[in-house]
């Protein structure tokens, strides 16, 4: 019975965890202007982050090494110096995002402008990671985060024409060129598959100590809790394929976004999407912030988590105050958070690669992994996603330049 | 008996996380390995060197130029050399590698500890920090960094390809209680620079995905198998220099049809 409580915990949290500014905007965005037309890039997305989450969270229980650990031991110290500096680069921009993303939902709560907002949102979250255990915080933000369903109750309030959201499945609307289209297909790719989600579930796994016993419960969080988190990532791109798309109405700010779950369901809708936005994007904040600290410490080998007092991880400690403060002070520069976001997506397409390779090899190889290698099935879609991941990788850039960002 | 172990540097030992074997605390990367002479003049591996100095050059360019610069400038001696953890105390060579004893304390985690960390309330640091004992300076003949990605000639002169790889055999002089050192028993050679063999030229299978070793072994083809005994000299010159010439070579993928994988 606790058993079973513990793993619907872990599920629900990982629908809590999955959904962050990323994607809410990229999905709130898209609806908008593609409809349900991209609706098979999330779907594309969920299975790939499934399973990549899967082999990272399978060699952290089996071997304990988690993902930035390999990046370095398998691309060696060049290759990964380049894969941490852009990773980091992007964390950097995506931690940003969250803690503007945080702030902009007490705006909407309060009335005072996010600016102000900024420091406080910075400080707590660095409070949280200093004192708060690890488990208890990434529970906590997770469950908060749920309250995000309520764009799936939203959608079902507003009524929408089920038949013409099936319609827009296989047919773009054709006010958009093609390149904006496929642009548009890699953020939310890059929106769905974060590289920081793999760095922070796997090295979660080291801290909460998963052994070779957690396999079926690190699996279930996986298979069950992200294909529910992408569900609430088409719900929340339907609400805006219901909403605005008729009207040509663009999504620009996070006010816009929040504005299905008012029609929808008035002032209750309204508060629990405030609340929801603000946890998933404070959750977030901590996730990105820590993974900062996983990266670099992991890639020259400090000692690193929570599972030791920060005395005994100091440089990974200093490595993330140095971080949010950075953040803090590149968001207080007055950069439009959502903007800020739609880049670190691109860029984060472009880094994937460099972070999923090493994973499959290692999840390849028997002196980690011993009886628990990959399989002929994970091998395959593990192929196939590589191939995807190296095209989108080439791709991004210059779809970034030749349809200017989207525009 | 049975056959000694084999590792290769690059593939089971440089770059892994090395940790205390009590109590899994991590401790660094290996960032280099130390080469000595044994009494028989075969090159073993002595020590794992560790922190910028170790990492730096490895890295090279400018990046890897500052590094080594900075961490000197900011050392107390005068000619400082990598932390170096001895070959000895290390006690399993798996995923990770496990040391045991207490190995010393980089001095960036001290220097963060005292000056950022310890005075947050809440750190769980105590008052005062004792003074770590001074690095006792020893160098080895050289670093197993300086073979990899060298050139190599045969007795010919003509150019067989670049060391990818250091094969090592645990058949040394013993080092402690438990382990025989690892002794330098070969060099796999690559035609071309194409980066790393990732472990796929392992065994007559390998590791999957298929096409992910399919094409890191098509852009390895011609690797070939150098024993110790080949080489002629590989020291000063930059390249190093074998007493067969390039057609008595043993293929790669030879080597690995004979012998069991490890």
């Amino acid at each position: 019975m606790k058993k079973l409580l513990g793993v619907t915990l872990g599920i629900l949290t990982a629908i809590g965890g999955f959904v962050d500014i990323g994607d809410l905007v990229a999905n709130s965005l898209v609806g908008a202007r593609f409809g349900m037309s991209l609706a098979w890039v999330v779907i594309v997305g969920v299975v790939g982050i499934c399973l990549f989450a899967e082999m990272s969270g399978r060699i952290a229980a089996v071997s304990g090494r988690p993902v930035f650990d390999l990046v370095r031991e398998r691309l060696g110290p060049r290759t990964g110096l380049t894969n941490l500096l852009a990773s980091f680069a992007i964390n950097l921009l995506t931690l940003a995002a969250e803690i503007g993303g945080a702030a902009l939902a007490l705006e909407l709560a309060t009335g005072i402008d996010y600016l102000v907002w900024v420091p406080g949102v910075a400080l707590v979250a660095w409070l949280v990671i200093w004192r708060v255990r690890f488990s208890t915080m990434e529970r906590v933000f997770g469950l908060a985060g749920l309250a995000l369903i309520v764009f799936a109750v939203a959608l079902w309030q507003l009524g929408p024409d089920w038949g013409e959201l099936g319609r827009q499945l296989t047919s773009p609307p054709e006010s958009e060129g093609a390149p904006t289209y496929w642009y548009y297909a890699i953020a939310l790719l890059g929106a769905a598959m974060t590289p920081y989600e793999v760095f922070f579930f796997s090295s979660g796994g080291v801290e909460e100590r998963w052994t070779r016993r957690d396999l079926g419960e690190a699996r279930a969080n996986v298979f069950i809790g992200f294909p529910l988190g992408g569900f609430l990532s088409l719900a929340i791109a339907a609400c805006g394929a219901t909403l605005f798309l008729p009207h040509g109405i663009e999504v620009g700010s996070l006010g816009q976004m929040a504005l299905p779950a008012a029609v929808g369901l008035g002032q209750v809708g309204l508060v629990a999407v405030i609340f929801g936005v603000f946890a998933a994007t404070f959750g977030a904040t901590l996730e990105t912030a820590l993974s900062s600290g996983y990266t670099i410490s992991q890639y020259f080998g400090w000692q690193w988590g929570k599972f030791v007092r920060p005395r005994d991880a100091s440089r990974f400690h200093a490595t993330l105050l140095v971080t949010l403060i950075i953040a803090t002070a590149l968001i207080l520069t007055t950069i439009d958070p959502i903007k800020v976001t739609e880049y670190s997506l691109i860029f984060s397409a472009v880094a994937l690669p460099l972070t999923y390779l090493p994973v499959l090899m290692i999840a390849n190889d028997p002196d980690y992994m011993g009886v628990h290698v990959n399989g002929r099935f994970s091998n395959l879609l593990g192929t196939l996603y590589m191939i995807l991941l190296l095209v989108v990788s080439v791709a991004a850039i210059p779809l970034m330049i030749a349809t200017k960002a989207g525009q | 008996m049975t056959a000694a172990r084999t590792l290769h540097a690059q593939l089971h030992l440089l770059d892994r996380q090395v940790v205390r074997a009590d109590d899994a605390r991590m401790v660094s990367k290996a960032d280099d390995l130390e080469l000595d002479y044994d009494r028989d003049g075969r090159l073993y591996v002595s020590a794992l060197l560790t922190g910028p100095l170790a990492l730096g050059p490895r890295i090279g360019g400018v990046i890897g130029r500052l590094m080594v610069a900075v961490t000197t400038l900011l050392r107390p001696e005068e000619d400082p050399a990598p932390r170096r953890i001895p070959m000895r105390l290390v006690t399993d060579i798996g995923s990770a590698l496990k040391v045991g004893g207490d190995p010393a304390e980089a001095a960036l985690e001290r220097w963060t500890r005292v000056h950022l960390i310890a005075p947050l309330p809440g750190s769980g640091a105590p008052a005062h920090d004792d003074e770590p004992p001074p690095d006792r300076q020893h160098r080895g003949a050289m670093r197993v960094s300086e073979l990899l990605g060298r050139t190599v000639t045969d007795a010919e002169g003509r150019v067989v390809g670049q060391v990818a790889d250091v094969r090592l055999s645990q058949d040394g002089h013993l080092l402690g209680p438990a382990a025989n050192a690892l002794r330098v028993s070969g060099l796999v050679v690559v035609p071309r620079n194409t980066g790393q063999l990732f472990g796929y030229e392992r065994g007559p299978g390998g590791a999957g995905p298929w096409l992910v070793r399919v094409v890191v072994r098509r852009l390895h083809r011609g690797s070939r198998h150098v024993t110790w005994d080949q080489v002629e000299s590989f020291a000063p010159s930059p390249e190093i220099r074998l007493r067969v010439p390039a057609s008595e070579l043993a293929d790669l993928r030879e080597l690995y049809s004979t012998l069991p994988s490890t």
